[in-house]
């Protein structure tokens, strides 16, 4: 067991014709011992270079890669006490799960044959594959496979499990469910865990914290409520949460955010953190706005026409339009709003929409950074919306 | 040849499932009633797709019929004859007196010996060799396609050439592999051809110069289809380079082992040519008889046709100890 640490890792691909690919730039996370960090980002954000460079799939151009305060750059993927389980799970197809199991002890360590089927048999009943341990990979179905590559890692008794998309393969039934068998054994096992993965719900259900990384740089490392309730820019208020934060943008006139098609007045606290700026980004989650038929009555009350209902059966997604006074059309901006599955609307009908100041983000238009969050304070007082 | 009379037997198998495609389908009601193969036909004779399908299969189906499996059994009846010099042979007795004179004879069984070495050597060299250069050609190597296509080459080449070709190399005075041993020090030129016990190995690592290129294109091919990760998950595993590859990787490739011996070996059994081309007659150098040339010297510089249908016959039986192994594990896998 030990803490890994990522020290302003950058990873520049060269390509043939001299080009330059900055795929990981000055990226710092500490993950402490027995933590389970998740590495989250859309496609191409430098995730899974990360996850290589740390297995030691990929050099490290610039920064270093610490394991128990060992510096790990220049050495070799078998000196790292390391185990990674595969997006495509790599069973070695001529080889028996319990084959399959035992390749990575006889390789990296000096165990008797005992030892070692002794080690294969405890990870197999473990994962509850004892049955199939005589079997070959082709033989298996997606989720038995699933649990093999977790087997041939949990074997092996690393400091440090690397995962890159393992459950991604899987259907969305079993993929819940090994979401919680993985989040199970992880916490028995207590071993350090970096996970990549670009599903937002994996990352919030199954981490102690988040890494959201775009673009090759790290965005926010928190909680997942902290990059929810609290993210540090744009990005990661849009990134994480589904369906996503709304977003508008706004001016500052005088007390008042005006948008394009609404006046939003807002409180003299957050009058001064915005300061001097003049053009913000209001974010405002879907489910912290709440609909009414009761007409406007309070100044962050807004007319608005149903335009799309999706229901989930569990809630329904509500895509609303302003209530500008013209004809609705195409080309109206629409907004996501959540509510219960109870409340039954319906496409055309117009409602009022109140969205509380306490819940609103604002953001910088230019960096995108956050000029005000809701606090998680105020969450425990809105406890009905979280 | 061999892949036509494949094509054919496809055909035919084709035919047969379509027509169990109609039947369950309850279209045609057919006389279901007999096995054998007369009843077969019959069946197939009703099934109306069959019928109309003929125009495109039957010719090359009668004709494969005829000159490929009906010389086979022209040749075998032959070789049961006995030997009547130019005359024409006697059907009316047939025994295995010809079979009986090849084991019985030194040339016969020294052939045999040479034909065995030939295929083993050759074939087991040419692929280790091709299996290592395409491991290092599939290590993302600079010029990889250059090296690829001069590795092939010289598989492109008829046996005519690569023995005039060779016969050059060997060449005693001037051949360049006497030039390069020259060099070395203690060690003498060689006259490969006319040395009965290095003349063998001489014509195999001609062909294993020629050959070796098409083994590694095969593996390529076979190390190609392996992903990315399974050599990652081995080195995660801790595995070192030679044991990644031959734990993880060599055991993969055992479909492009399989396909490249078997036309190995086949080539081995067929080097006829390259033995005739380097001497020019059915009496090939001291020392590289092979049932081949055994076979067209007794027919054609002996005129004892009997004979060399006998050993033909031989011939026939070992390709088909080579190819049968090889068709049995494709149906197996489903891929025939």
């Amino acid at each position: 067991m030990a803490e890994l640490t990522l020290d302003n890792v950058s990873k520049v691909f060269v390509e043939d014709d001299g080009n330059h690919i900055v795929a990981v730039d000055d990226v710092s996370v500490d993950i402490r011992d027995g933590e389970f960090l998740v590495l989250v980002g859309p496609s191409g954000c430098g995730k899974s270079t990360t996850l290589r460079m740390i297995a030691g799939l990929e050099t490290i151009t610039d920064g270093e890669i610490r394991l128990g305060g060992e510096v790990m750059n220049d050495k070799e993927p078998k000196e790292r006490d390391i185990a990674m389980v595969f997006q495509s799970y790599a069973l070695y197809p001529h080889m028996t799960v319990r084959e399959n199991m035992a390749f990575g002890l006889e390789e990296s360590t000096s165990m008797g044959d005992d030892e070692i089927d002794e080690r294969v048999s405890s990870a197999a009943s473990m994962m509850g594959i004892e049955e199939l341990l005589g079997r070959k990979p082709r033989e298996l179905s997606g989720g038995q496979q699933q649990r093999v590559a977790l087997g041939r890692a949990i074997v092996r008794d690393p400091a440090v499990f690397l995962m890159d998309e393992p459950l991604s393969n899987l259907d969305a039934k079993l993929r819940s469910k090994m979401r919680t068998e993985l989040q199970r054994i992880q916490e028995d096992l207590g071993v350090t865990t970096v996970y990549v993965t670009h599903d937002q719900t994996e990352a919030m259900t199954m981490s102690d914290r988040i890494a959201v990384l775009d673009d090759g740089r790290l965005q926010q490392a928190g909680t997942p409520l902290e990059c929810y309730h609290e993210p540090s820019n744009e990005f990661v208020a849009g990134f994480i949460g589904d369906p996503s934060m709304n977003f508008f943008d706004v001016e500052v006139q005088g007390n008042q955010l005006r948008a394009a098609d609404f006046t939003y007045p807002v409180s003299d606290e957050t009058l001064q953190e915005i300061g001097d700026r003049t053009n913000l980004r209001l974010g405002i989650r879907p489910e912290d706005v709440t609909l009414s038929t009761d007409g406007a009555t309070g100044e962050h009350d807004f007319e608005t026409v149903v335009d799309v209902v999706e229901p989930m059966g569990d809630e329904n997604n509500v895509y609303l339009t302003f209530d500008t006074g013209g004809e609705p059309d195409e080309d109206d901006e629409t907004f996501v709003v959540t509510v219960g599955g109870m409340q039954q609307v319906e496409a055309g009908q117009p409602v009022t929409a109140h969205i509380p100041e306490e819940a609103v983000h604002l953001f910088d238009e230019s960096s995108g950074e956050a000029v005000k969050n809701r606090s998680l304070e105020q969450v425990e007082t809105l406890g009905k919306h979280v | 040849m061999r892949d036509l009379a494949r094509d054919a037997k496809r055909l035919v198998g084709r035919l047969g499932s379509a027509e169990d495609e109609v039947r369950a389908d309850g279209g045609e009601p057919v006389d279901t009633q007999g096995s054998g193969p007369i009843a077969a036909l019959k069946r197939n004779l009703a099934n109306q797709q069959f019928r109309e399908s003929m125009p495109f299969w039957l010719p090359a189906f009668l004709l494969m019929a005829l000159f490929v499996y009906g010389a086979i059994i022209w040749n075998f009846m032959l070789s049961l004859t006995d030997p009547v010099g130019l005359g024409s042979p006697d059907y009316s007795d047939l025994d295995f007196d010809m079979y009986v004179q090849a084991f019985t004879s030194d040339s016969f069984v020294n052939a045999t010996v040479n034909t065995f070495v030939l295929l083993v050597a050759f074939t087991l060299v040419s692929l280790v060799l091709g299996l290592v250069v395409a491991i290092l050609v599939d290590r993302n190597i600079r010029f990889e396609n250059t090296f690829r296509t001069i590795y092939l080459l010289p598989m492109s080449l008829s046996f005519v050439v690569t023995a005039q070709f060779w016969l050059w190399m060997y060449n005693f005075d001037n051949g360049v592999v006497n030039l390069f041993l020259d060099v070395l020090p203690f060690v003498d030129k060689v006259r490969w051809f006319s040395n009965p016990e290095l003349a063998l190995p001489a014509v195999i690592f001609a062909l294993i110069w020629q050959f070796s290129g098409y083994t590694m294109v095969v593996y390529l091919a076979g190390l190609r289809a392996i992903p990315t990760e399974h050599y990652e998950a081995a080195r995660v595993d801790g595995a070192s380079t030679f044991k990644m590859y031959w734990r993880v990787i060599v055991p993969q490739l055992k479909g492009s082992t399989i396909s490249a011996t078997v036309v190995l070996m086949v080539f081995a059994l067929k080097a006829f040519d390259f033995l005739y081309a380097l001497r020019g007659t059915y009496l090939p150098y001291k020392g590289t008889d092979i049932l081949a040339t055994l076979m067209m010297r007794e027919a054609f510089s002996n005129g004892h046709f009997a004979y060399a249908a006998a050993i033909g016959i031989m011939l026939f039986v070992l390709a088909l100890g080579v190819v049968a192994p090889y068709l049995t594990y494709q149906y197996r896998s489903g891929q025939l």
